[in-house]
């Protein structure tokens, strides 16, 4: 069939639908009624109906009814109490609307529509976490984490001990598409992937998406992380912040004119280094001290918002953060730092009552620098990413039954890959190295959720992408569909199919994520990487023991191709010819995951399990191959994967949480053997040369660990005593890794050595065995944390 | 027992139990095949030497009871020949160490090496158990030092310590060209190179690559340069060497294969190269 006649058929079924019977668009806004922060996927339901929609990213609803019949239209949002508007419309209109926050009882209600919401929608393989969760479980050194929480979910496992890398359903570190109010940001870690970048009081959403992904998504193939930042509240002026043991924070929020518009600021600095140096001072006269480096990081997020009318609003926001490391000593004076920032300008414009746009700009640069000035010498590398995007997005409520989503985005990017400057001051000694490319990245999509009948739910859509760079021009088309049959009130159906294309690509080797990492463009030599991912699974709310349960499983198969990787002993670190050093290839992932979950009542949390199986190969390149084109497991191959998630509110002063997770080790790459080498004349002589043969072959022990956390709420007599007092506090105790396990951060293999004695009879030192060493990260960890808010 | 208390007890707890955080284990490898491992390095003006030995599975033990560790790896049986326009060169079995460069081989003949930098050497191994090992190479033309020149910050007397900056011209600026860098200070065998790295032709301008140091070397002292123009296989190989000694416990790095240049059955680990290299010895002065 033409393509016009495919969408001559489709406008025709529209029409069925939207003539059959009068029907008016009720539209508007779902706030906090506290705050006035919009509500992303806030439900709005019609019992008489049984229809209903939600909010999207900017709170915005629209849902078509029919014209003066009396209805009920509850609007829901977890966390806060049900309202409920009787309505009759004679004409469209706008109601917005702003949500208290629940009491208990309202509670489980609230929380029961959200499963019933997760049951209604197309959307599968995407989880959410709310700030609350976040700050209920046990975080590393007191540093709530929300990128670290999320990887409790099944179907995301960490990149290891102690990391924020993430490798969703077999797929690499940069094969996450990771947005901070639309914007990328191209590095999320501080602290080579111990702490993320999104600071938990600045960070309002965050939704993960694994598979299914909706059209207006594309760029990376496994994972879109999208994070929304706060908007500030437009009621008071208002405060939060902590003082833990290795890093301060504070957030200061409020109205710039009441209900109009509104402003956050929320900083974080670590202080790591105001320690270290007076650690330093004190050993500065011991013999052979050797001092430690310096080091810190600081984000900052920024917004601010305005109300430009009932129909347009305006927000600009911006995120700025550095990791400074240093070493200064009379010789030398080294300096590292990387970070990145981005900004978000964002117009949201509402046609009429079915017609809604935003209209984004944003910019984000990501860079490291690496300087070193010894005596006379120095030494300069950096490289970076800078993006500029423009993009729109359209949502029209088209009927009843449709719900389209349309747009188009166009990205610059810049790169700087390896730029290198060295030399002597004086001019004699001088060599510079590095490129620069740059490219241009489209997209246009369109989608619809189109409800087929009151059990089946589908969401159909084409992204059409392109990239350009340097003459060469590369164009995919991405379909998407994701369906939903509601069996019964409680058990659906769901499953998707997505087709994604990926342009820019990280340098990485297979160990752990260094800053250094660079990004860079599809070239002639580098095709864009696409992966087709095909999803199926099913989702039950069932009753236990009284207990309201969600069970969900979902089972996928996704094939990658045109994957990169190195050949052995490749040169990464400023190499003016670095895509020769790439090898190409395929691989493919599947797996299961299962996760029950319990929303209500004291005891809330969740239990996920996760089976994967990961391969990659037949990678040939310029310069060679790797194993010969044959398939090996990557380090992330991890084979079973469970997390166990439970917070407990104990009473109105303590709330507990405790999480316990298990993988299979990771893959390691060992020598299998050693050889002795002894070099020309005047080098080091080398006794003993690993011998390393196909990648991956020793799986590292399993890893387990629980950690738990105490929150103690402060002041609650003083609260009691006066219920409008607004300052509260909580003492949070987390202790990681309870019961002191030594998980495998890595394993080497060792040389011992011991004395001996040469024909001469001189003593020397000659090997005498190898032990396996396993270096560990964490033992048991506490740490205290005073937060307050106001 | 009071909140107020159970924070600094499991505080004090976790530190006291946060030492140690490398430990022994227990693990199984993969089984590892040995195989034969060559170093041959063809020097014009120095005999024909290749050591011949064997690899070991990483755990294997270490004989060293006898304290001649060298010899229980070394490969023994083993029929060698190096054939070079038009001449065959067989290399006899028996131990030679060289008490000036601290190198030993167990093949060797009494045959000199000749300065010919345009014929290829061949080298055939066949092992006692009938295994083969093969190898193909040339001796890269030297390429002389322009100049190594001495510097003082200033021209005060109290200013002692200098530097040394050696010159050098990239042979062939139409292909990619490889080196080995080192720098002596004092003695040239029995101490450690100050600097001993690889490094291309990418950083030479107008033809020219310099190599520095810093201002560290007092008046009087030796310092020894040398720059080694390397067979292509000869860097791959010896950045594979580097890298999987760098890798084993370094969880940022990523292992490879070592890269050998060795044809045959054996499945042979090693290096058959041509030698060449300049090299300057300085005494400071100012």
């Amino acid at each position: 069939m033409r393509p016009t006649k495919i969408i001559v058929l489709l406008l025709c079924l529209f029409s069925l639908t939207s003539f059959a019977q009068e029907k008016f668009t009720l539209s508007g806004v779902v706030t906090d009624g506290e705050s006035g922060e919009t509500l992303i996927g806030a439900t709005v339901f019609v019992t008489e109906i049984a229809a209903g929609t939600t909010t999207n990213e900017y709170g915005f609803y629209s849902i078509s009814l029919p014209a003066n019949q009396p209805l009920k239209v509850e609007f829901s949002y977890v966390g806060f109490q049900n309202t409920t508007k009787e309505i009759s419309l004679s004409g469209n209109e706008t109601l917005d609307l702003g949500l208290g926050t629940g009491v208990a009882l309202d509670e489980v209600v609230v929380k029961a529509n959200s499963f019933q919401e997760q049951l209604r929608s197309t959307e599968m393989s995407v989880e959410s976490i709310t700030t609350k969760e976040v700050k209920t479980l046990p975080s590393v050194l007191g540093e709530t984490d929300i990128l670290k929480v999320i990887q409790l979910k099944p179907g995301i496992p960490s990149g290891g001990e102690g990391t924020t890398g993430l490798y969703v359903r077999g797929g690499g570190q940069d094969q996450n598409l990771i947005v901070l109010d639309e914007a990328v940001v191209y590095n999320p870690n501080h602290l080579f992937g111990f702490f993320s970048t999104f600071n938990t009081d600045a960070v309002k959403d965050l939704k993960l998406y694994k598979g299914g992904f909706p059209p207006q998504y594309g760029g990376r193939l496994s994972s879109v992380i999208d994070v929304k930042l706060k908007e500030g509240n437009n009621k008071r002026f208002s405060g939060a912040g902590g003082l833990g043991i290795i890093s301060s924070r504070l957030t200061l929020e409020g109205p710039i004119e009441k209900d109009k518009s509104s402003f956050i600021v929320s900083g974080r600095r670590t202080y790591f280094d105001l320690i270290t140096r007076q650690v330093n001072k004190a050993n500065e006269d011991v013999e052979d001290n050797q001092p430690i480096p310096d080091y810190f990081f600081y984000d900052l997020n920024t917004k601010i918002n305005f109300k430009l009318g009932q129909k347009d609003h305006l927000y600009l926001s911006g995120y700025f953060g550095r990791d400074q490391f240093g070493f200064d000593n009379e010789t030398f004076n080294f300096g590292f730092n990387w970070g990145n920032v981005t900004s978000t300008a964002r117009w949201n414009h509402q046609f009429n009552p079915k017609l809604f746009s935003n209209t984004t700009v944003t910019f984000s640069d990501y860079r490291y620098k690496i300087s070193n000035e010894i005596v006379g010498f120095s030494f300069n590398l950096d490289s970076k990413i800078r993006d500029v995007n423009l993009k729109t997005d359209f949502y029209q409520n088209l009927n009843s039954k449709n719900t389209l989503r349309y747009g188009a985005s166009v990205t610059y990017h810049e790169f700087t890959v390896g730029r290198l400057k060295a030399g002597s001051d004086d001019g004699e000694i001088s060599f510079s190295g590095g490129n620069e490319y740059d490219g241009m990245e489209y997209g246009i999509y369109l989608s619809d959720d189109w409800e087929a009948s009151s059990r089946l739910k589908v969401n159909g859509g084409l992204r059409l992408s392109g990239f350009s760079n340097d003459g060469t021009f590369y164009y995919g088309l991405e379909p998407r569909v994701a369906a939903n049959y509601k069996m019964t009130n409680n058990f659906s159906l769901k499953g998707s199919y997505a087709r994604m294309n990926q342009y820019v690509h990280l340098v990485s080797n297979s160990g752990l994520s260094l800053p250094t990492d660079v990004w860079y463009p599809s070239t002639k030599l580098v095709e864009p990487q696409t992966s087709d991912q095909v999803a199926v699974g099913g989702s039950v709310l069932f009753e236990m023991l009284g207990t309201e349960l969600f069970f969900t499983n979902e089972y996928f198969y996704k094939w990658l191709d045109k994957q990169i990787d190195f050949i052995d002993g490749a040169e990464l670190f400023a190499n003016d010819e670095l895509e020769q050093e790439f090898v190409f290839g395929d691989g493919w992932s599947y797996g299961g995951e299962f996760s029950i979950e319990k929303r209500t009542g004291d005891l809330t949390g969740w239990i996920g399990y996760t089976y994967s199986k990961i391969r990659r190969g037949n990678f040939f390149g310029p310069k060679g191959d790797v194993m010969e084109g044959r398939y090996f497991a990557p380090r992330y191959d991890r084979r079973h994967d469970i997390s166990v998630v439970a917070m407990y509110k104990i009473n109105e002063r303590f709330r507990a949480g405790a999480t316990w997770v298990y993988g299979s080790g990771d893959l390691s790459w060992l020598p299998g053997g050693r050889f002795t080498f002894q070099d020309v004349p005047g080098a080091e002589f080398q006794a003993v040369v690993p011998s390393y043969g196909d990648r991956n072959t020793f799986r590292l022990p399993a890893f387990h660990r629980l950690d738990l956390n105490l929150i103690v709420k402060l002041g609650l007599k003083k609260k009691r005593e006066n219920p409008n007092r607004r300052w509260e506090s909580d003492l949070t105790l987390s202790v990681i890794n309870a019961y002191d396990r030594r998980n495998a951060f890595f394993i080497f293999l060792d040389v011992e050595f011991s004395e001996g004695m040469d024909d001469g009879g001189n003593i020397i030192e000659l090997p005498s065995g190898v032990a396996a060493k396993q270096v560990s990260l964490f033992p048991i960890l506490p740490a205290l944390t005073y937060n307050f808010k106001f | 027992m009071k909140i107020q208390y159970i924070f600094p007890i499991l505080f004090l707890v976790s530190i006291l139990a946060s030492c140690n955080l490398t430990q022994d284990v227990e693990i199984d490898l993969p089984d590892y095949d040995r195989q034969p491992v060559v170093e041959c390095y063809l020097e014009p003006g120095q005999p024909y030497q290749l050591l011949l030995t064997r690899s070991f599975g990483f755990f294997a033990p270490f004989d060293t009871s006898d304290g001649q560790f060298l010899e229980n790896v070394i490969e023994t049986g083993a029929t060698i020949t190096i054939r070079h326009d038009n001449k065959t060169i067989t290399l006899e079995e028996g131990m030679v160490f060289n008490p000036f460069t601290f190198k030993v081989f167990n093949y060797g003949s009494s045959e000199i090496v000749p300065e010919d930098f345009d014929n290829e050497f061949e080298l055939d191994i066949v092992l006692a158990d009938g295994e083969t090992i093969t190898g193909k190479t040339t001796i890269p033309v030297k390429v002389p030092l322009d100049s190594v020149v001495i510097e003082f910050e200033s021209d005060a007397a109290t200013d002692t310590m200098a530097r040394a900056l050696t010159y050098f011209t990239d042979p062939d600026p139409s292909i990619e060209n490889r080196f080995r860098r080192q720098f002596h200070w004092n003695s040239l065998i029995d101490s450690m190179p100050q600097q001993d790295f690889l490094a291309t032709d990418q950083f030479a301008e107008n033809g020219r690559i310099v190599f520095g140091t810093g201002f560290d070397y007092p008046v009087g002292d030796t310092i020894y340069n040398t720059v080694f123009n390397l067979n292509r296989d000869y860097s791959d190989f010896l950045e594979s060497v580097v890298i999987s000694i760098q890798s084993n416990g370094n969880p940022f790095g990523q292992p490879a294969a070592i890269d050998s240049n060795l044809g045959g059955t054996a499945d042979a680990l090693g290096i058959f190269t041509g030698l060449s290299y300049s090299r300057e010895m300085t005494i400071i002065e100012k």
